[in-house]
C-alpha cells in the first residue's frame, strides 16, 4: 500500500456523489467487496460506508466515509490510461458521500479532496435536483465526472420496459447529465461530458452487484469477431445497427428491403441481460444452463439450487462484477492527483502562482513543502477528539515535525489563526476503521491526529514559511434553521458548551453560538441536519438531556430604497462627524459575493472592473470600496465616495470595525443585514487623533449605518427553500393545498417521461417548512417525496418600520425573542441633528 | 451655576482661591477623571475640599452630560478638570449645553502644561500647534500628526507633543458586545513616544531614500485631481513630499517634561537620537510631554533665541556635549560662557 502511495499517478481520489436513494452507498459495496474488504455474497446488503447507527436506522448516509483500495487492471488494458501511468496496479481512494441535501456541506469537503467524481443517477428518478447540485459542486471544484446508470434491474424486473425503451430511458439520462456538465463545464476542465462509447458511463444495479460499461461488452464481443476493441466500442451505441443476414453495419434502423434492424446496443449489451433475466424469473431451468454457457459464467455447486432473484443476482454478479468494471471505469477515465493537481491548483491555492507552495501542488512533489487541506474532522473513539481529515496537495505528512497550521482568518505574514505544532500521528481511513501508516506523501487522502484542537472546521497545513492558505470551501447550503437549545440540568452547562464546541467541529456545516440573550443557539441547514445534530449533541457530545426550543429561521435586513436624506451622527466627543447613505445592492452582486465570485481579497483594480463590467457599477467607486461585511466577507459594502478628506484613512479601520458591527447586526432586528451598499458621503473630523480613536469613531459609524439604513425603506428577507417533489399525478392535489397554506408556489412541473411520476418544483418559506414533510405525507396518503434545499433569500413585502404592519409585528417578535426592547427602532435614535 | 474649575498640574492645594470657594460652595462636585489624571488620590481632594468627589468617567460627561446638569439652574455644580478647563483639552460641549439649557457658567482658569513649558526654557511665544500622539497598534499608526510637526519644524517653532492616556479603555470586540470591561490604565511614557516618532519619520523619509539629492524640494506631486486625494484607499503606496527631513534624529533636539509641577518633576534634554538610547525607567512615573525644539529648518534658522537654548542646556543629558554641538551646528546657537 505504502509503495503505491508514493506513485501518484496511480492513485485515484474520487468521490461518489448522487441524489439521496439513488444508490451511492450501495454501489460503493460492490467496490469495496472488490477489495475485499467485505465479503461479496453481503455487498449490497450491508452498506459498510454507513458506519453510524442513524444512518444504519434511517438507511440514509449523513456523514461521507473515505475507504482505501488496491485495484490491480488487466495489464492489456494499461494501453488505454490516456495520463502517465507506471505499472498496472492502483490505489483508489473512495470517499462515499450523502445524497440528502441537508448534508451537502459534506459533499462540498469530500469534493475538495478527490479529483474524480462518480455521478450515480436512478434509472428511473433520472436526473434529481441534488444530482444536478452535487455535479455543479464537483465541475467548479474542477473534479472530473463518469457517470453510472443504477438500479437498472428495476427497469427489468419492476416496469417490464422493452429494450429500446430502455435504452431511450438511459439516453435520456445520459443527456440530461450532459447538459448539466456543458452548463457548468470549466473552460480549464475540457470537455468533461459522459459519453457510453467513450467507456464514460456505466450502467448496473448496485444492489444485485452488477454492472457493465461498454468496454466490457466491446472487449468480449471482439475476442469473439476478431475486430478491435475500439473500434466496436463506438458502434455500440447511437444509431449504429448490425445486419445479421448481410453480417455488415448500418446506421439505418431498416435494412434494405425495409426490415426494421435492432439496434446494436440493444441486440449485443441488452439481449443477453434480458435473456437471463427472463430465464431466471420464469424458472427456465435448461435455458439458463445453455445461457450460462454461451456466456462463460461457472456456478459453484452450491449456488445451481437457488432460485429466482438470488439466482438473478449470483448469475449477473458473475457475468458482469460490478467492482471490476467500476474500477476500470474509474482508473482508465478519472485523472491522477499528479494530472489533476496541475489544472486544480488555481483554484485551490489562494497564493501566487509560482511561488514554492503552488509550484509543488501543481507538480504534486512529495519532495516539496507540505501543503495539506483539512476539510473536515471526523470523530475518533476517543470522546472530544477528532481526525483531521485532508488531502497532501504536495510534500509529505508524517509525524514528529512542526508544521504550521493556518485556519481560514489566516492572513501571510501575520500571526493570526495559526500555530505551530507537530502532527502526532497519520492514519489512513478505511471506512469504520483506520490503519496508522508512517508517513502519506501528495496526492493522498490522510487522517491527521492531533491538528484538532487548533483547527475549527477546516484549514491548511504546511510547512512553507511563504505558504498563502489554500482556498476556503464554499457550501452550497448555508445554516438557516435553528433553534436554542439548553440543558435540562442547569449544572450541566459546561458540557453543553463544550458539546456544541465538538458538534460544530464535526460537522462543516453546523453553526452554533451563544445569543445576547445567553440561549445556546444551533443552526443547520435543514430540519433533517438539525435533527441528527441534536441527537449527536444529546447522545454524544455533550452527553446531557437536552432542551430544545422550536425551530426558529434567522432573517436578514436590508433596504428597499435609497436613503431619504444623508444621515449624520456625532462622536460622543462631538468633534467628529459622519454623513452617510444607504442604498440596495443588486441581488445578482449579494448572490456574487454569497457564491465568492466577488470577493474581499480579489485585486481591487480586477474586481472593480468585473462589478463595472457585470454589475454596472462606477470603475471609480468600485475601487474604492473599503470592505465588506458581516465578517469581512458578506454581502454588504461600505464605499468612501468622500472628495479629499483629510486624515479618513486613518479613521478607516475604526469604520470598518463599526460597518462590521452594523453589518452583524442591523438596525430592525438585529440580524444580519445583506445587500445593503454604504456610502461614506461625507465626514468631519478632529485634527488630532487622540480626539478620533477608534472608540470614538467606531460607535460613531455604526450609528451613522443604522441611521441611514431605517431612512432607506427597511426590509426584511426571508430565506426559502427550493423544494422538489416526486408525485404521481393522482396526488397532485394535496401537494398544491399544501403548499398553498404555507406560502408556498410551484413554478415547475413536469411529467417524467415514461412514468406516471410528476416532478413538481416549488418555492417555499423555510418559516413554513417546519412540519411539512409529515403534512405532505398525510395530503398525498404518503405518495410525494419532497426534497428541500435552501435556494434564495427572498424580499417581504412592507417595511418593519411601518407602524403596526405585518412585518412589524414579526420584527418585534424576533426582538422580543432576543430580549431586546420590543419597539423597532425610529432613525432618530441614531441620527444626530447638526 | 456651573463651574468648571482647573485642578492644576499635581495636588490638591494647586487649585485657586477662587475655585476652592466655588467647590466648598457646590451641591456637586464631579471629577473629570479621563483627559488627564491628578497625582494624588480622590480621598485626599475630599479630605481637602470637604467635599464629596463624584468621578465623572468618559461615558458620564459625553452621554450622561444631563446628569451633570440636572438642576445646575438652581444650585451650584462643579466641574473639577485636571489642568485648565479650556486649555489642553476642552470640554466645550459640556458649556455649550449648559448655555443652550440657560444654566450659568463659569470658568475658573489654572495652570496648564501648555502654560508650564515655560519651564523648559524655551519661550511660549515661539511655540507652533500643538500635536497629540496617540497609542500606536499593529494596524492603527496615525501619522497625520507628522504634518503638523513639520509645518511648525518649518517655520522654525517649538511643538508640544501631548502623549496619550488610556484610561477605562474598552477593547473593541468589548465595545460590540456591549460588556462594561476596560483594560488598566495606561500612559504613553517618552520612550514609548520617541519610538513612534521616529517609526513615522522613517516611515515618511525612509533612510535609503534620503541621499543627498536633496534639490528636489517642494516636489508636492502635481496636483491631478482625483488621484492625489489625501484619503486615497491605498495605503501601499504612500506618495509624501519628497524634501529631506527636518526630524534628523542627531539633528534635531528634544525635551521630555516629567510629572511637571510635583516635587519629582524631571526636565531632560538632548538630541532625538541621544534621547532615544534613554528607557522608560529613566523617565519615571506618569504624566509626560514631549517637546520638539523648533529652529533647525533653512527658514527656522537663527529663531532659537540663545537664552533659550541656555537654560534648555541646562537640562541636557550626558553632559550636554550632544545638545551644544547640535545646537551649534544646527540652529546656530554657541554656547555662552556665563
Amino acid at each position: 500500500m505504502h509503495s503505491l502511495m508514493s506513485k501518484p499517478t496511480n492513485i485515484r481520489n474520487m468521490s461518489v456523489i448522487a441524489h439521496v436513494d439513488h444508490g451511492k452507498s450501495t454501489l460503493t459495496d460492490s467496490l469495496v467487496s472488490k477489495a475485499g474488504i467485505i465479503a461479496g455474497a453481503k455487498a449490497g446488503d450491508m452498506r459498510f460506508t454507513d458506519t453510524r447507527q442513524d444512518e444504519i436506522d434511517r438507511g440514509i448516509t449523513i456523514k461521507s466515509t473515505a475507504i482505501s483500495m488496491y485495484f490491480e487492471l488487466e495489464k492489456d488494458d494499461v494501453a488505454d490510461i490516456a495520463q502517465k501511468t507506471e505499472g498496472n496496479e492502483f490505489l483508489i481512494n473512495l470517499i462515499d458521500s450523502p445524497g440528502h441535501v441537508d448534508f451537502s456541506s459534506e459533499v462540498t469537503a469530500a469534493l475538495r479532496v478527490t479529483d474524480g467524481a462518480l455521478v450515480v443517477v436512478d434509472t428511473i428518478e433520472g436526473v434529481c435536483v441534488q444530482t444536478e447540485t452535487v455535479l455543479r459542486q464537483s465541475l467548479t471544484e474542477r473534479v472530473k465526472p463518469v457517470l453510472v446508470v443504477n438500479k437498472v434491474d428495476r427497469a427489468l424486473l419492476e416496469l417490464q420496459i422493452s429494450k429500446e425503451d430502455l435504452y431511450q430511458t438511459f439516453c435520456r439520462t445520459i443527456e440530461s447529465v450532459n447538459v448539466v456538465i456543458s452548463t457548468y463545464a470549466d473552460e480549464t476542465l475540457g470537455d468533461v461530458q459522459v459519453f457510453p462509447e467513450k467507456g464514460t458511463v456505466a450502467f448496473g444495479s448496485g444492489l444485485h452487484g452488477w454492472a457493465f460499461t461498454l468496454r466490457q461488452f466491446a472487449t468480449r464481443y471482439a475476442k469473439k469477431f476478431g475486430v478491435d476493441k475500439n473500434k466496436l466500442m463506438p458502434k455500440l451505441w447511437g444509431d449504429n445497427y448490425f445486419n445479421p443476414k448481410t453480417k455488415k453495419w448500418s446506421t439505418k434502423p431498416t435494412d434494405a428491403d425495409g426490415k426494421p434492424l435492432e439496434r446494436a446496443f440493444n441486440s449485443f449489451v441488452l439481449d443477453p441481460i434480458y435473456r437471463i433475466f427472463s430465464a431466471v424469473m420464469d424458472f427456465k431451468k435448461e435455458e439458463i444452463t445453455t445461457l450460462l454457457e454461451k456466456l462463460e459464467v461457472k456456478l459453484l455447486p452450491e449456488e445451481k439450487d437457488l432460485e429466482g432473484k438470488p439466482l438473478l443476482k449470483t448469475i449477473m454478479r458473475k457475468f458482469l462484477p460490478a467492482g471490476d468494471s467500476l474500477l476500470e471505469m474509474i482508473v482508465i477515465n478519472l485523472p491522477s492527483p499528479a494530472t489533476a493537481q496541475r489544472y486544480r491548483v488555481e483554484t485551490l491555492y489562494e497564493g501566487p502562482m509560482d511561488d514554492e507552495s503552488a509550484i509543488a501542488i501543481r507538480d504534486c512533489d512529495p519532495n516539496g513543502p507540505l501543503m495539506c487541506y483539512v476539510s473536515k474532522m471526523v470523530p475518533t473513539s476517543d470522546k472530544g477528539r477528532f481526525y483531521a481529515f485532508g488531502r497532501v496537495f504536495s510534500g509529505t505528512a508524517k509525524a514528529g515535525p512542526k508544521v504550521r497550521i493556518q485556519g481560514p482568518n489566516f492572513v501571510p505574514g501575520k500571526k493570526d489563526d495559526s500555530f505551530i505544532k507537530p502532527i502526532q500521528r497519520t492514519v489512513l481511513m478505511m471506512g469504520r476503521y483506520v490503519e496508522a501508516i508512517e508517513d502519506v506523501p501528495a496526492g493522498n487522502i490522510v487522517g491527521l491526529v492531533g491538528v484538532d484542537q487548533f483547527l475549527l472546521k477546516s484549514g491548511t497545513l504546511t510547512t512553507s514559511e511563504t505558504a498563502h492558505n489554500m482556498k476556503v470551501m464554499k457550501f452550497s447550503v448555508s445554516p438557516v434553521v435553528q433553534v436554542a437549545v439548553e440543558c435540562k440540568n442547569p449544572a450541566d452547562l459546561p458540557k453543553l458548551v463544550e458539546g456544541l464546541k465538538r458538534l460544530s467541529k464535526s460537522d462543516p456545516c453546523v453553526k452554533s453560538y451563544m445569543a445576547e440573550t445567553g440561549e445556546m443557539i444551533v443552526a443547520g441547514a435543514g430540519e433533517l441536519h438539525l435533527e441528527i445534530c441534536l441527537n449527536d449533541l444529546e447522545n454524544d457530545h455533550a452527553g446531557i438531556p437536552l432542551k430544545k426550543s422550536d425551530p426558529v429561521v434567522g432573517y436578514k435586513e436590508t433596504v428597499q430604497a435609497e436613503s431619504s436624506m444623508v444621515a449624520l451622527s456625532k462622536s460622543q466627543n462631538k468633534h467628529n462627524r459622519i454623513y452617510m447613505t444607504a442604498a440596495p445592492l443588486d441581488e445578482e452582486l449579494s448572490k456574487a459575493i454569497e457564491t465568492g465570485k466577488v470577493a474581499p481579497r480579489d485585486d481591487f483594480k480586477i474586481r472593480a472592473r468585473l462589478m463595472a463590467d457585470e454589475f454596472g457599477w462606477d470603475v471609480t467607486e468600485a475601487r474604492k470600496i473599503w470592505c465588506f461585511g458581516p465578517e469581512g466577507t458578506g454581502p454588504n459594502l461600505l464605499v468612501d465616495t468622500t472628495k479629499a478628506v483629510q486624515y479618513l484613512n486613518e479613521i478607516k479601520d475604526s469604520c470598518v470595525a463599526g460597518f462590521q458591527w452594523a453589518s452583524k447586526e442591523g438596525a430592525c432586528a438585529e440580524e444580519n443585514l445583506r445587500g445593503v451598499r454604504f456610502n461614506i458621503m461625507d465626514v468631519t473630523l478632529h485634527s488630532d487623533s487622540i480626539h478620533r480613536g477608534t472608540g470614538q469613531i467606531m460607535p460613531t459609524t455604526r450609528r451613522v449605518m443604522l441611521a441611514s439604513q431605517l431612512l432607506s425603506t427597511p426590509g426584511l428577507q426571508e430565506p426559502m427553500f427550493l423544494v422538489e417533489i416526486q408525485v404521481p399525478e393522482s396526488a397532485q392535489g394535496g401537494v398544491y393545498s399544501c403548499l398553498n397554506v404555507r406560502r408556498g408556489h410551484v413554478f415547475h412541473s413536469e411529467q417524467r417521461v415514461g412514468t406516471p411520476m410528476y416532478t413538481m418544483r416549488a418555492y417555499l418559506p423555510v418559516s413554513e417548512s417546519f412540519g411539512f414533510n409529515a403534512d405532505l405525507r398525510q395530503a398525498t396518503g404518503g405518495q410525494a417525496f419532497p426534497q428541500s434545499v435552501f435556494d434564495h433569500w427572498s424580499l417581504m413585502n412592507g417595511t418593519p418600520i411601518e407602524k403596526d404592519s405585518k412585518l412589524q409585528a414579526l420584527t418585534v417578535s424576533i426582538r422580543t425573542r432576543k430580549g431586546l426592547k420590543p419597539e423597532v427602532p425610529t432613525y432618530d435614535q441614531y441620527y444626530d441633528k447638526l | 451655576m456651573l463651574y468648571v474649575i482647573g485642578l492644576g498640574l499635581s495636588d490638591e492645594k494647586d487649585i485657586t482661591v477662587k475655585g476652592l470657594e466655588a467647590v466648598k460652595r457646590s451641591e456637586r462636585v464631579y471629577l473629570e477623571a479621563y483627559t488627564s489624571i491628578l497625582m494624588i488620590d480622590k480621598d485626599k481632594l475630599e479630605e481637602f475640599y470637604g467635599r464629596e468627589v463624584i468621578l465623572a468617567t468618559r461615558e458620564t460627561v459625553e452621554l450622561e452630560a444631563d446628569s451633570i446638569l440636572a438642576n445646575a439652574d438652581t444650585v451650584d455644580i462643579s466641574f473639577l478638570v485636571v489642568g485648565d478647563p479650556t486649555a489642553a483639552t476642552t470640554h466645550t460641549d459640556l458649556l455649550l449645553r449648559a448655555q443652550s439649557k440657560g444654566i450659568a457658567c463659569q470658568v475658573i482658569h489654572n495652570a496648564s502644561i501648555m502654560t508650564a513649558l515655560g519651564s523648559t526654557g524655551l519661550q511660549l511665544y515661539n511655540f507652533g500647534q500643538t500635536l497629540s500622539l496617540p497609542f500606536y497598534t499593529d494596524s492603527w499608526r496615525p501619522g497625520s500628526w507628522y504634518d503638523r510637526l513639520e509645518e511648525n519644524l518649518k517655520l522654525g517653532m517649538h511643538t508640544c507633543v501631548l502623549l496619550d492616556i488610556k484610561v477605562r479603555e474598552q477593547s473593541e470586540e468589548d465595545m460590540i458586545k456591549g460588556i462594561m470591561r476596560y483594560g488598566p490604565p495606561r500612559f504613553m511614557n517618552p520612550a514609548t513616544a520617541i519610538e513612534q516618532i521616529l517609526y513615522t519619520e522613517n516611515e515618511r523619509h525612509p533612510p535609503s531614500k534620503l541621499k543627498p539629492t536633496s534639490t528636489s524640494t517642494t516636489a508636492d506631486e502635481p496636483a491631478s485631481g482625483s488621484t492625489s486625494r489625501s484619503s486615497s484607499p491605498d495605503p501601499t503606496m504612500p506618495h509624501y513630499p519628497t524634501y529631506p527631513t527636518l526630524l534628523d534624529p542627531a539633528r534635531t533636539l528634544i525635551m521630555t517634561l516629567s510629572r511637571l509641577g510635583t516635587p519629582t518633576q524631571l526636565i531632560l534634554s538632548g538630541t532625538l537620537a541621544e534621547m532615544s538610547e534613554l528607557t522608560e525607567e529613566d523617565f519615571g512615573g506618569p504624566l509626560h510631554s514631549v517637546v520638539i525644539v523648533g529652529g533647525n529648518s533653512d527658514k527656522g534658522k537663527g529663531r532659537l533665541h540663545p537664552l533659550e537654548a541656555e537654560y534648555a542646556g541646562r537640562f541636557a543629558v550626558n553632559g550636554g556635549e550632544e545638545f551644544w554641538r547640535c545646537a551649534k551646528e544646527d540652529y546656530g546657537v554657541e554656547r555662552e560662557s556665563i
